[in-house]
């Protein structure tokens, strides 16, 4: 082997060298990027409304919510599908979550089916029965 | 907020830095073999860009708006484990290649399938079923086959291939479906002073999952297996419960386990023993060669290694299988396996990150689970590699020669990245 090449085979191998601490360098930032946006996606909770939609109506939500056809409930649907006690919208530790009380009809998240408790962000829609709500910061 | 110019911008660019990766390597093994640099060299990384790609464009098809560094993380791993398979066995280069395309695959395969991942916590006492029937399987006199002294691989006609790593998947699924219907019972027990005793009927799992480990360990004569198994079933109840007294209680079970295990079973305390003393006069060239050799290499490697081709890691056996940790210190020094661990401490870091942001407790549980296994798979073989801990039978994830390993990591990220996407469903 020449002297030349065996420069150009070391020049390579550190090359490999560089190109993996290029590569993990630029794949931290890229998940530090991608974290601080999910963080801007989630925060700040706080005072939050459900925009009703057809309608536009707004309910104002407080730390647990139960959401139904009842009207001693926290906020009151006027939708014959739903159940009287149809689903659950409650902050737990800074955040908002969204649970099935057990109706009849179901509840989905931006069209997906709620089986267990489901995280819930700022523009996310719950369907309940036939009317659907979108999660707003107030 | 601000349109990306391209669907999924940040991870093509880092794909093609994962490309550059596996073609520096290529070029620099081939290199420094034949002596000239021939584009042939260029062949394999460039069929993996390919592979890459396509599931590039797959996520983009499907319009994934999940994690977009996870896929290049699993290329990253995968093209080192090309370079070292095509530097430590150049025969089995092509069966890997293939492998990797199969891996794709597995990776476009858990993203179509389910529809809604939330599905597969309904089939749960099914993949226990499953999952121990193959753990169990490599035990039976036919299909079970017993390599360098373990009894964890299923022969199939040519095909041979190692359970562990579907039971890996598989347990998680169950684990994280089961304490997810239970862990309000399990959560909140009786104390005894600071220490919390968990309702008698709640024990039973725990205890059921000690006897599992136990019996792979002494049947399956393979310690790497017990630890994985029992350790993501004890990380995934304290991930469930919050309670860190269960792992204890878990680790005093295993850990007593053990020393009546090394007591009592001959091959058992071989592996410790050639652990304890590698160097040893009767040990050094019959149970522990492969060890030693492995610590040689290790510390042949320096700060920036030998360089490709320039290192004696031949002298290993089974390297590319076992050793390939060490190999590749000896070649690319302390920099280069300070960075490989870098690229799996980076995929665990923001497979947990997923967990902590994913919509639905099951999934969380998956999540945290599926990265943990990744975590803790590697710390054994790594561990094991060092002589920190006895050696076992487990593979570096992505990177050792092996069919079962690609192809079920490469699943367990195509999970990740589709439990990250916003909604469970994979799509909008």
């Amino acid at each position: 082997m020449d002297s030349a090449f065996s420069v150009l085979l070391w020049i390579v191998r550190l090359a490999f060298l560089g190109l993996l601490y290029g590569f993990l360098i630029r794949a931290f930032a890229s998940v530090q990027r991608a974290l601080a946006d999910e963080r801007a996606a989630v925060r700040p909770a706080g005072l939050a409304v459900l925009v009703a939609r057809p309608g536009g109506a707004r309910h104002p939500l407080r730390a647990v919510n139960a959401i139904g056809r009842d009207p001693g409930g926290d906020v009151v649907l006027r939708d014959d599908a739903a159940s009287a006690r149809h689903a659950v919208i409650e902050l737990v530790a800074g955040e908002w979550w969204v649970e099935d009380a057990g109706s009849t009809n179901g509840t989905r998240v931006n069209g997906h089916p709620v089986g267990s408790r489901t995280r819930l962000r700022y523009g996310d829609e719950v369907t309940i029965a036939r009317t659907t709500l979108r999660l707003e910061q107030a | 907020m601000r349109a990306p110019a391209l669907a999924r911008g940040r991870e093509l660019v880092l794909l093609l830095w994962a490309f550059a990766i596996a073609a520096a390597g290529s070029l620099a093994v081939t290199g420094a073999r034949t002596g000239t640099f021939a584009p042939s060299a260029l062949a394999v990384p460039t069929s993996l860009l390919a592979v890459a790609l396509a599931l590039h464009a797959v996520l983009i098809v499907r319009r994934s708006r999940g994690d977009q560094v996870l896929l290049p993380l699993a290329v990253a791993l995968a093209g080192i484990g090309l370079v070292l398979v095509d530097r430590l066995a150049p025969s089995l280069l092509l069966q890997q290649v293939t492998w990797v395309v199969v891996g794709a695959g597995a990776f476009v395969a858990v993203l179509l399938v389910p529809r809604e991942l939330g599905t597969l916590a309904r089939f749960k006492y099914l993949w226990a079923l499953f999952g121990f029937a193959l753990l169990f399987t490599p035990l039976l006199p036919v299909v079970g086959q017993e390599v360098n002294g373990a009894r964890i691989w299923i022969r199939l006609g040519p095909a041979s291939f190692s359970p562990w790593e579907a039971v890996k998947l598989i347990l998680v699924v169950f684990f994280a479906a089961y304490l997810e219907e239970f862990r309000e019972v399990i959560a909140r027990p009786r104390r005894i002073g600071p220490l919390p005793v968990p309702p008698v009927a709640y024990l039973a799992p725990i205890f059921g999952a000690w006897a599992v480990a136990m019996l792979t360990m002494v049947a399956g004569r393979d310690l790497g297996a017990t630890l994985l198994f029992f350790g993501i079933f004890l990380a995934m109840l304290w991930l469930a419960t919050g309670e860190a007294a269960y792992v204890v209680y878990g680790a005093i079970l295993l850990f007593a386990g053990a020393l009546v295990a090394v007591e009592v079973f001959p091959h058992v305390a071989a592996r410790v023993e050639v652990w304890q003393r590698p160097f040893a006069e009767d040990l050094r060239f019959g149970a522990s060669y492969q060890l030693v050799q492995g610590l040689f290499a290790l510390g042949a490697g320096g700060v920036l290694g030998a360089g490709f081709g320039s290192g004696l890691p031949e002298r290993i056996p089974i390297v590319w299988s076992d050793f390939v940790f060490d190999a590749f210190a000896e070649e690319t020094g302390f920099a280069g396996a300070l960075a490989l661990l870098g690229l799996v401490l980076l995929l665990v870091y923001r497979g947990l990150a997923i967990a902590l942001r994913a919509p639905t407790p099951f999934l969380q549980l998956m999540a945290g689970g599926l990265s943990f296994a990744v975590a803790l798979q590697t710390l054994v073989i790594v561990g094991g590699n060092a002589a920190l801990i006895p050696l076992t039978g487990l593979t570096l994830p992505f990177v050792a020669y092996g069919g079962s390993s690609l192809v079920t990591n490469f699943a367990l990220v195509g999970l990740l990245v589709r439990i990250s996407d916003r909604g469970t469903g994979g799509r909008r």
